[in-house]
């Protein structure tokens, strides 16, 4: 499958010098955006609530919080990465060079994994000092920050590939990614929601990411764990196959 | 006999209903000083990047040195040096690492490609700006990194779209030099320039395209005979 190893760890490697050479766009802020939602809704709200699926609500919250940054700055990261290098034909360095669809994508996906899995920790870490909010299955734990990482850098590089401009990238994450997160689960448990919008939950991809990590923290969720799992899975495996279709033919990058 | 270090078969590239390169064959010898020239939307560059991999083949075939661009692509990639007319660098690293993460592509990493970087870095007079972005770099700088990237996994052919664009006279004089010497050590090459007299003054053998054709393919003295390269270049585009 990857036969150039030498060129497929130089692009995760150049992905990471990407991210650390800004490190204030791409780190920063999704702790202190954590940081913000857990003083505010933790603390000063979750106050006021006493437990929300036997835990305390800053503890419930917390896996809800990592999946929201970890979504969001995977596919900005991507999607910018793959942009910016057709924008400035810095791409061409990779397509001239003798490394295969595979080789690229799963370069970018596998920078976006370790992406994830740092800023992941930092937050985890966050929790663990602020609510004492732990992860019981660091397996589950490890393996959901893994989907999900795979499934929007892949949404990143397809995203990044049909854009024309840096306003189209943003079409995702204004209109879908950020209200589906909002209303996936983040801040509040299925059960707590009226009969109606428990059963439109269920048609939100967001839902089930954010419930499958929390089955990381609590050990339980709104619906069954082999469901959250297999969605998410299907989504991610689904996504990864249309990015790796699109490098493969070309698609706006070779002429 | 040995193959040629480029073979182009009948290449046909279509965008849509529109042929930019119509039924081109040549071949470039190795070791040899190729010109490609021909007015702008000749088909020059459509035919570089047909070679190089960066535009699909609509029919015929392009060859490296043996090796089919399509069917041997990876075998093919790694005997061509791309010296694009744009700078194209990734603006994240540093000069020193544009040439060490680009032989990293090529599957080539260590202590080796460490110091041929800083060879080419000293060579092509880079060192002392070695751990600078090239948005720091003066025009001729720039100029001279693209040459070194292309050197970078040691090519035996490179391609040079318009290196000297844009460049003043010391610089297109100094570039000259650089490619001389370059092609006295074995390397292949291939030039694309508006610049008749540079074409003139380097090339062993020119190509002219014109409107997707191949117009003229001669030995350089022959082609100009006793007249110029402009009237002859001017005399075959303007039909």
């Amino acid at each position: 499958m990857i036969v150039n190893t030498v060129g497929f760890e130089t692009l995760v490697k150049r992905e990471i010098v990407r991210t650390f050479s800004i490190i204030n766009q791409v780190i920063w802020p999704p702790v202190i955006q954590t940081l913000l939602y857990v003083f505010i809704f933790g603390f000063g709200l979750g106050s006021r609530i006493n437990t929300v699926n036997g835990v305390p609500y800053a503890q419930f919250l917390i896996p809800g919080l990592i999946m929201l940054q970890l979504i969001d700055q995977t596919y900005s990261e991507s999607s910018s990465s793959v942009f910016q290098g057709r924008f400035m034909n810095s791409i061409q360095e990779l397509l001239i060079a003798p490394l295969s669809a595979i080789e690229i994508v799963l370069g970018y996906v596998v920078a976006g994994v370790v992406r994830a899995i740092f800023i992941a920790l930092l937050i985890t870490g966050l929790g663990a000092v602020l609510v004492h909010a732990y992860p019981t299955n660091w397996s589950l734990y490890v393996l959901t920050i893994v989907l999900v990482a795979v499934l929007f850098s892949s949404l990143g590089i397809i995203f990044g590939l049909m854009a024309e401009k840096f306003d189209h990238i943003a079409v995702l994450t204004t209109f879908f990614i950020t209200p589906l997160v909002f209303v996936g689960g983040v801040f509040t448990s299925l059960q707590l929601l009226p009969r109606v919008l428990q059963t439109v939950s269920l048609g939100n991809p967001m839902f089930y990411m954010i419930d499958v990590f929390r089955h990381s923290y609590i050990g339980t969720g709104d619906v069954s764990l082999g469901l959250s799992l297999a969605v998410v899975t299907a989504l991610a495996a689904g996504a990864f196959g249309a990015a790796l279709r699109m490098v493969a033919v070309g698609f706006k990058l070779r002429m | 006999m040995s193959a040629a270090a480029l073979r182009v078969d009948a290449l046909v590239k279509r965008y849509g209903d529109f042929t930019a390169v119509d039924g081109v064959s040549f071949e470039v010898q190795e070791g040899e000083f190729f010109g490609l020239l021909g007015p702008n939307g000749a088909g020059k560059t459509t035919t570089i990047n047909a070679t190089v991999g960066l535009a699909h083949i609509t029919s015929g075939a392009i060859s490296l040195f043996g090796y089919d661009v399509v069917r041997d692509w990876r075998l093919a990639r790694r005997q061509v040096g791309l010296a694009p007319q744009e700078y194209n660098f990734d603006r994240y690293l540093n000069i020193r690492d544009v040439l060490i993460f680009q032989a990293g592509y090529y599957g080539i990493r260590g202590k080796a490609v460490e110091k041929r970087a800083d060879l080419l870095l000293e060579r092509f007079d880079l060192a002392s700006k070695s751990k600078q972005v090239y948005t720091k770099l003066s025009g001729g700088m720039k100029r001279r990194l693209t040459l070194a990237r292309a050197l970078i996994h040691e090519p035996r052919l490179v391609i040079l779209d318009e290196p000297t664009a844009g460049v003043d006279v010391e610089l297109r004089l100094e570039l000259w030099s650089l490619l001389r010497e370059l092609n006295t050590n074995g390397t292949t090459i291939i030039l694309t320039t508006h610049y008749l007299e540079e074409a003139e003054e380097l090339c062993d053998r020119i190509a002219i395209i014109q409107r997707g054709k191949l117009v003229a393919l001669e030995a350089t003295q022959k082609l100009i005979g006793d007249g110029s390269l402009q009237d002859i270049f001017l005399e075959l585009t303007r039909r």
